[in-house]
Parts: C-alpha cells; sequence; structure tokens
C-alpha cells in the first residue's frame, strides 16, 4: 500500500513520452559527442583570463541542458493537458474512481510529475548526460592543445553551474506553476479538444478587450506571465555585462523569491489545483 | 440486522429533472440485490449516490457512512464495476495489477494472478490488445481478489456476448460472493440475473416500486393463467395487471391464496420478469 507511489508510477506507465524523450534527447547528446564537429570554432581570446575560461566551462556544461528543457517545455504542458483529459474520453474515469483513491491524490500526483519529478529527474539526467559527454570529448581532443582548455575539467565550478542551473530551474518550475494549473483546469473540465479550449479563451479575451477598449492589459499579463524575461530581470540585475564572465556572476536566481508576482503565481495556482480537484470531484459523466 | 446500505427519502436532480424522488431501501448484508428498472429509472443515478460519486438530498448511509463525504475511506470496502469492458487502454495487465495492489489495501495479488492464469491472457498484454471478454476476465479478477464488503456493478455486462455475460455471472456467484458480502447489481435485462438474486428493488421514475426478498415473491404473488371466461370471473378478485398470451389471459395478484385463484386455472409464483413487467405497467397506467 503505498498510494502516492503508485499513482505516480501510473502517469509513467500512461504518458511514456515523458520518460522515453529524455533518455533519447541524453543518448543523442552523448553520441553527437563521438563526432567531429566541423563548425567549432575557438578563439584562443575567449580562455585568455581564467576567469573567461570559467565561464565558457561553465557554459558550455549548461549548454548541454538546453535541448533538454525546450522539451519540457512541450511536453509537460501536452502532458498536463491530457492527463485528466484521457481519462474521460476513454472512459476509464470510472474504473479509477472504483479504487480508493481521493481526487485531490489523483490531482495532485499529476502536478507533482509535471512540476517535481521530471523536471528534477531530467536534471539529474542532464549531469549524468554532462559527464558523461564530457569524458567523451575529453578523450577525443586530449591532443588538442587548445581543446584541452575548455574541456579541462574544474569541479567547484561545475559544481557551483550545476547548483545555479538547479537554483534556476526550481525558479522557473515555480514561475509556470499556475501555468501548470490552468493547464490542470483545463483538463479536468473540457468535454472535448482541450487544446482549443486551453489556447481560444486567452485569445478571445485579447481580442475582445481589444476592440471593446482599445487596450491590452491582458497581452501584456499573458506575455510577462509566459516569456522568461520578465522573470528572468530579477535574477540578473540590469547593468549585467554580456559577457559570459560577468553573467555568471550576477547570476542570481534565488533573488526571483524577491519578485511578489512569483508568490502571487503560487497563490493562483493553490486555487486552480483545488478548483482541478473540485471538478474532478463533481464530474457526473452519464 | 446487518444493514450495509439505507437510503431514506433519496432525491437528487438534474437541471429539474427529478432522477431520484423520494427513494426508501434497504440493502442487508450477505445479499445479492438486483436493482432493477427501465432506463432512465434512477437506477444509476441511485448507485452513484451509494458510491459518492455525486451529492445528494435526503438520507443515504452505506456501511453507516455518508458516501458523498466519505467516499475515500468507504471505497476500500466497496468496489465498483460501471462497465467490465471498459479499462484504460494503454494499461497492461501487470500494471493493472501493480497498481491496484498499490492503492487498494484489501487486494489479494496471488487470487487476481491464480484468476488469470486460467485464462489466456498474458501480463504483458495490454488492454488494447484484448478482446472484450478477457477484458471481461481482467476486470473480474480484479475485483474478485478485492476483499470488499460491498460489491456495486451497474449494468456490468452491456456490450458483451451471451457465453461471456454467462461466465461473469457464475464467476461471481461461485468465486465470490459468500455470507459476508453483498452485490448490487442494476440492469434492465432482468432474465439475466433473475436466478441469482436473493432480493429485487423496481424502481420508476425514481420512486421505489417494489423492495423484497425473492422468497417473498411467491407469498406475496400469483399469477394466474386462465381461459377468457375464467378471466373474467377472476377479475373480481382484482388482479394488478393482465394480458393475453395465445388466447389465454395472464393475471397477477397480490395478497391473494392459492386457494382463491386455483378455481379459475393454473396458478403459480410469478417469474422476476413477469413481474417486473406487471409492476412497471401497472404504475404507469
Amino acid at each position: 500500500m503505498s498510494t502516492m507511489p503508485t499513482l505516480i508510477r501510473r502517469e509513467f506507465w500512461e504518458h511514456r513520452a515523458l520518460w522515453i524523450v529524455p533518455l533519447a534527447i541524453a543518448g543523442l547528446i552523448v553520441v553527437a559527442a563521438m563526432f567531429p564537429h566541423a563548425d567549432m570554432q575557438l578563439d584562443s581570446a575567449d580562455v585568455a583570463t581564467p576567469q573567461k575560461h570559467l565561464a565558457v566551462f561553465a557554459m558550455m556544461h549548461s549548454a548541454l541542458m538546453i535541448p533538454q528543457f525546450l522539451l519540457l517545455a512541450i511536453l509537460l504542458p501536452y502532458y498536463l493537458l491530457d492527463c485528466l483529459y484521457a481519462e474521460r474520453k476513454d472512459r476509464s474515469i470510472l474504473f479509477w474512481k472504483a479504487l480508493p483513491v481521493s481526487d485531490a491524490h489523483t490531482v495532485l500526483s499529476k502536478l507533482l510529475v509535471a512540476l517535481v519529478i521530471v523536471p528534477l529527474g531530467v536534471y539529474v539526467l542532464t549531469l549524468f548526460t554532462d559527464v558523461a559527454a564530457s569524458g567523451v570529448l575529453a578523450l577525443r581532443m586530449r591532443n588538442s592543445e587548445l581543446l584541452r582548455m575548455f574541456t579541462s575539467w574544474d569541479t567547484a565550478i561545475w559544481v557551483r553551474t550545476q547548483a545555479l542551473i538547479l537554483a534556476t530551474l526550481v525558479m522557473i518550475v515555480l514561475w509556470y506553476a499556475p501555468l501548470a494549473g490552468y493547464l490542470l483546469v483545463i483538463s479536468a473540465w473540457a468535454k472535448r479538444n482541450a487544446f482549443l479550449w486551453a489556447v481560444l479563451p486567452p485569445l478571445v479575451a485579447i481580442v475582445i478587450e481589444r476592440i471593446a477598449f482599445g487596450t491590452s492589459y491582458v497581452a501584456r499579463f499573458l506575455g510577462y506571465r509566459l516569456r522568461l524575461s520578465g522573470f528572468g530581470k530579477s535574477i540578473v540585475p540590469a547593468g549585467t555585462g554580456t559577457d559570459a564572465a560577468s553573467m555568471l556572476d550576477a547570476f542570481r536566481p534565488l533573488h526571483a523569491l524577491t519578485n511578489i508576482d512569483l508568490w502571487l503565481g503560487l497563490l493562483a495556482t493553490a486555487a486552480l489545483v483545488w478548483l482541478t480537484i473540485r471538478i474532478r470531484r463533481h464530474q457526473d459523466e452519464s | 440486522m446487518n444493514q450495509i446500505i439505507r437510503a431514506h427519502a433519496l432525491s437528487k436532480s438534474y437541471r429539474g429533472v427529478r432522477a431520484l424522488d423520494g427513494a426508501s431501501f434497504a440493502v442487508e448484508a450477505g445479499r445479492i440485490v438486483g436493482l432493477i428498472g427501465p432506463n432512465g429509472a434512477g437506477k444509476t443515478t441511485a448507485l452513484k449516490a451509494i458510491l459518492g460519486l455525486t451529492p445528494f438530498e435526503g438520507e443515504l448511509a452505506v456501511m453507516g457512512k455518508n458516501p458523498y463525504t466519505e467516499r475515500d475511506s468507504l471505497m476500500q470496502d466497496v468496489c465498483f464495476i460501471a462497465d467490465v469492458a471498459v479499462m484504460p487502454r494503454w494499461l497492461r495487465v501487470r500494471q493493472a495489477l501493480d497498481f491496484v495492489a498499490g492503492v487498494q489495501p484489501r487486494f489479494d495479488r496471488a487470487r487476481a494472478e491464480g484468476f488469470l492464469s486460467k485464462t489466456d491472457i498474458k501480463m504483458t498484454s495490454r488492454v488494447r490488445e484484448l478482446s472484450k471478454g478477457m477484458v471481461t476476465q481482467l476486470h473480474l479478477a480484479l475485483i474478485l481478489a478485492i476483499d470488499a464488503r460491498l460489491l456495486v456493478l451497474d449494468e456490468p455486462t452491456i456490450g458483451l456476448d451471451l457465453l461471456f455475460r454467462r461466465q461473469f455471472y457464475d464467476t461471481l456467484v461461485n468465486d465470490y460472493f459468500d455470507k459476508e458480502r453483498t452485490i448490487l447489481v442494476t440492469t434492465h435485462q432482468v432474465e439475466e440475473v433473475e436466478n441469482l438474486l436473493t432480493d429485487v428493488i423496481f424502481i420508476q421514475r425514481g420512486r421505489i416500486v417494489l423492495s423484497t426478498p425473492v422468497e417473498e415473491i411467491g407469498t406475496r404473488y400469483l399469477q394466474l393463467t386462465a381461459s377468457g371466461e375464467q378471466a373474467r370471473l377472476a377479475r373480481q378478485l382484482q388482479p394488478f395487471y393482465e394480458r393475453e398470451v395465445f388466447g389465454r389471459v395472464v393475471q397477477l395478484f397480490e395478497g391473494r391464496a392459492p386457494q382463491e385463484l386455483q378455481p379459475f386455472g393454473e396458478i403459480r409464483t410469478p417469474s422476476i420478469a413477469d413481474l417486473f413487467v406487471a409492476k412497471m405497467q401497472g404504475e404507469a397506467a
């Protein structure tokens, strides 16, 4: 008897893309490291000072994560939109409801998968990918003096980089949590075509506002919540240089916690999750 | 008296339509109860209320609990099949066992596996690869391995062919049912469950028309088959239902002694199906 772990396993049985895609990408990255890159252009000026070298080192090791997290930005919304919709579409909801699992448990298991398990799992996966790919690169380039400088391992910087990435990841997840809540509500509520129901209401709201009042507050608000740039201002202070070294030094992901909008978003998330649980509880399919 | 379900003045409306209209009934432990009614009579609504899937008016206690507010703990003792042929299509057989074992403390995995080993179902198959009959068997294997006190079945065999329907009910009675357990089944195919029920509850337009143990039907109701002439005479005893079959008249009486009716023709205890039809048409008239 272990309800929550069982519910979480269930999600990965149904939505296999959640683990297959990140594993496939990780495999591709390691394989890609084995082949020569014709366009790899290096300038010794980039590594002229130790500080610059560290910055480049950090950039290189965080770059490996980018494809993974871009993919999550597609996989997770799709998952959230589908997770409570599919069980109604295939009429299996009564099979699930026949078992002693509360609606709150069910909904929370899905939120947990999307906001904690998958992001953290992918993060850990990228750590292994990074070590494996770096190892492959180091082996291949052991004869190139210049490249050795790039690939020379620096554990302290590596740990610092990974910690920064983890902190950023947590902040990004917290920032987008209300979006997850919104998608869950639509997923639990839409009778058909959950995707349209998720996308159309905001678009309609924007258009109506534009026509009726000639303003664009909704569009601006949504743009602010959906883009990372507004959120990013609080973690990269204004006036930071654009070169890698000063970026790395100034980067303070935990500063996002001082952004009141992040906390307001979390409040909204709690409300949306509560609403989702109520919708699933009261669903009366006949 | 050990009442598993007790409903008093149970009501429920959907957008102004009364699906349940003051229904009162009780289900005792160790019985197989058929909740029988035409389509739209309120059967499924009653089950949904019993299973805590929908709010209701009136009083309803399932094993002493309010099913709506105490649903989560109640479902440990209650098992429920809406339609045996519907299970999530992506689910593998082994995953189904893992899942139920993970969330249902009363699940006996070995028992379910034992049941499955007698079938052609493979542990690695997905539900979508199984035939409808196999899905039924899988669903049964899961349900039979749960030591629930109340099993609720809502039109469980819809869409199955006769062989699987028969097999389903046979397994239910032989491998599952005992004095500790209670089964509540709704169906509009009365003939199918007639021989296994211990109690019947007839429901029509949200009201309970009849609620009786099957063994008492014989003492309360009699069916008389007589010629037209005799039937006219018997009509003085006020049958509540009458129909003509091959030139002979079939009449149903309530509360008459066999001696009163014997002079007019053949008498026997009406089948549940006959009684159902009589009650439904009698009420409708």
